[in-house]
């Protein structure tokens, strides 16, 4: 893999974002700010602006930069440069989590919030050290991010493997599909998961173990997508 | 070192509903190659596998001594790509344009490119929207010839293109012409085939039916497009006996 290159196109693909990944993170910070304010019609807008941030960022790099570049005739462009399909595909990746990471977790700091602990309180009520509920504010951060990172990465392979529009929505629903009601609904309710939930709500073990399974996914998703991309006989 | 700066052997690829079928063509260096085919015939194919932007299902692809897709990087650092099919980032500039080609091929030549912009009348700080089709192919051409490429492929670069502007490349392409480099250019204009090629490729469904110097299919005052259509006429004869 030539880096330098790679480096270029993920650059590319930021500055044709640029203003949208403004508009994301704005919108995203605005939730936020919503949220933090405190009552609760503003707070429930901001949740549900944090929602429409990931959901709209993820939407919005899988038909720009991603499918967009075949549809405008720009991907016959960019693989005319000194760059083979994994260089390319791997410079997608890369721009693909970059832009989705910013407003992701400002939004996920919204959901985090969302939490029905009022944390401050149970913060100072704890009496533990200041690094410790950074630690666990931090754990708490990385297994929102990891959850939605993991549907990212879902939709962005399906993307980059198909090169269609239909399949990318149609992964996308059904992934929404599948974490709002399986994820959210079923999978707390299942007597066998009970105890294993309790424990990650407490930042035991089973936080860095579920955090550890979500990066662990997401470099499988990763992978599939480079041998598939290996596979391909056209990349226009 | 091989005296010819594309060589391809062989080469296939199938698709659903076309297939390419046993190409074999040497393209020396200091000579323009003309290919001219009906739309679907196997052209653009063709020249996406020399790009290595479709891999061939058989056969040898050698470009300036290198094997695609072996050696692809090395390769398209040296081979300049243009085709109809291929469009520029509309809301940057052509100047952004040339700063990543720029950044990505050591070859890049700033006066060249700067004398090009002249010569095509471009506004490098004009976001890419606002070109009219045949500025864009300017643009692309630019991009292009500016890094000294060794080998010029281009896909059709004249189509749709008004005939000053056909005019315009034509003769930018006749005088970039080198010793040091090959054209291969596809067209669907047997005038623009016989003013710049030494060789000229026919393709029809798939296969290669022809190829010949420019000069000798011209002998006896025929036109290329005549040459074309009796060329296609005898392999449909020949295939229907």
């Amino acid at each position: 893999m030539n880096v330098k290159n790679i480096a270029r196109l993920v650059r590319k693909d930021c500055w044709l974002m640029r203003w949208p990944l403004a508009a994301y993170i704005l919108a995203a910070a605005a939730g936020l700010a919503m949220t933090l304010s405190g009552g609760s019609v503003a707070r429930s807008a901001g949740i549900t602006l944090a929602f429409n941030v990931l959901i709209g960022v993820s939407f919005h790099v899988m038909l720009g930069p991603v499918l967009g570049e075949r549809e405008r005739k720009t991907l016959a462009f960019v693989m005319s440069l000194p760059v083979t399909p994994k260089d390319a595909a791997v410079a997608k990746l890369v721009a693909a989590f970059a832009l989705f990471v910013i407003p992701a977790t400002i939004a996920a700091s919204t959901l985090v919030w969302l939490s029905p602990i009022d944390i401050p309180a149970a913060m100072a009520a704890a009496h533990r050290p200041l690094w410790s509920h950074l630690l666990g504010m931090l754990g708490y951060y990385a297994l929102v991010l990891g959850a939605w990172m993991v549907f990212f990465s879902v939709v962005l392979g399906a993307a980059i493997i198909s090169e269609s529009v239909g399949w990318t929505i149609g992964v996308l629903t059904g992934v929404l599909f599948v974490f709002g009601n399986f994820v959210m609904q079923i999978l707390p309710t299942l007597h066998g998961l009970r105890p294993y939930l309790r424990t990650l709500a407490r930042g035991q073990a089973a936080l860095p173990v579920t955090i550890a399974c979500e990066a662990a996914g997401i470099a499988a998703i990763v992978a599939i997508v480079l041998t598939m991309q290996q596979r391909k006989t056209s990349f226009v | 070192m091989s005296d010819c700066a594309v060589q391809l052997s062989g080469v296939s690829k199938t698709y659903a509903h076309f297939a390419l079928r046993g190409i074999d063509l040497e393209v020396p260096y200091g000579t323009v190659l003309g290919l001219i085919g009906r739309n679907g015939a196997g052209k653009s194919t063709l020249l996406r596998i020399l790009m290595g932007l479709v891999r061939a299902d058989a056969g040898c692809v050698t470009v300036l001594g290198r094997d695609m897709p072996g050696d692809e990087r090395w390769i398209k650092a040296r081979v300049g790509f243009v085709s109809e099919d291929m469009a520029l980032y509309g809301a940057a500039t052509l100047a952004w344009h040339m700063r990543l080609v720029r950044d990505m091929h050591v070859g890049w030549d700033q006066a060249r490119a700067l004398d090009l912009l002249d010569r095509f009348h471009l506004d490098p700080d004009q976001p890419v929207r606002g070109l009219s089709r045949g500025q864009q192919v300017k643009a692309l051409l630019l991009l292009a010839m500016a890094r000294h490429a060794d080998v010029l492929v281009l896909d059709e670069p004249t189509a749709g293109l008004d005939p000053l502007v056909r005019h315009e490349i034509l003769t930018l392409l006749a005088s970039s012409r080198s010793e040091r480099r090959a054209l291969i250019f596809s067209s669907h204009y047997g005038d623009d085939v016989a003013t710049l090629a030494d060789n000229v490729a026919f393709m029809h469904d798939g296969r290669l039916i022809t190829y010949a110097p420019v000069g000798e299919l011209l002998s006896g005052g025929r036109s290329l497009e005549k040459v074309f259509l009796e060329q296609v006429s005898a392999t449909e004869c020949r295939r229907a006996a």
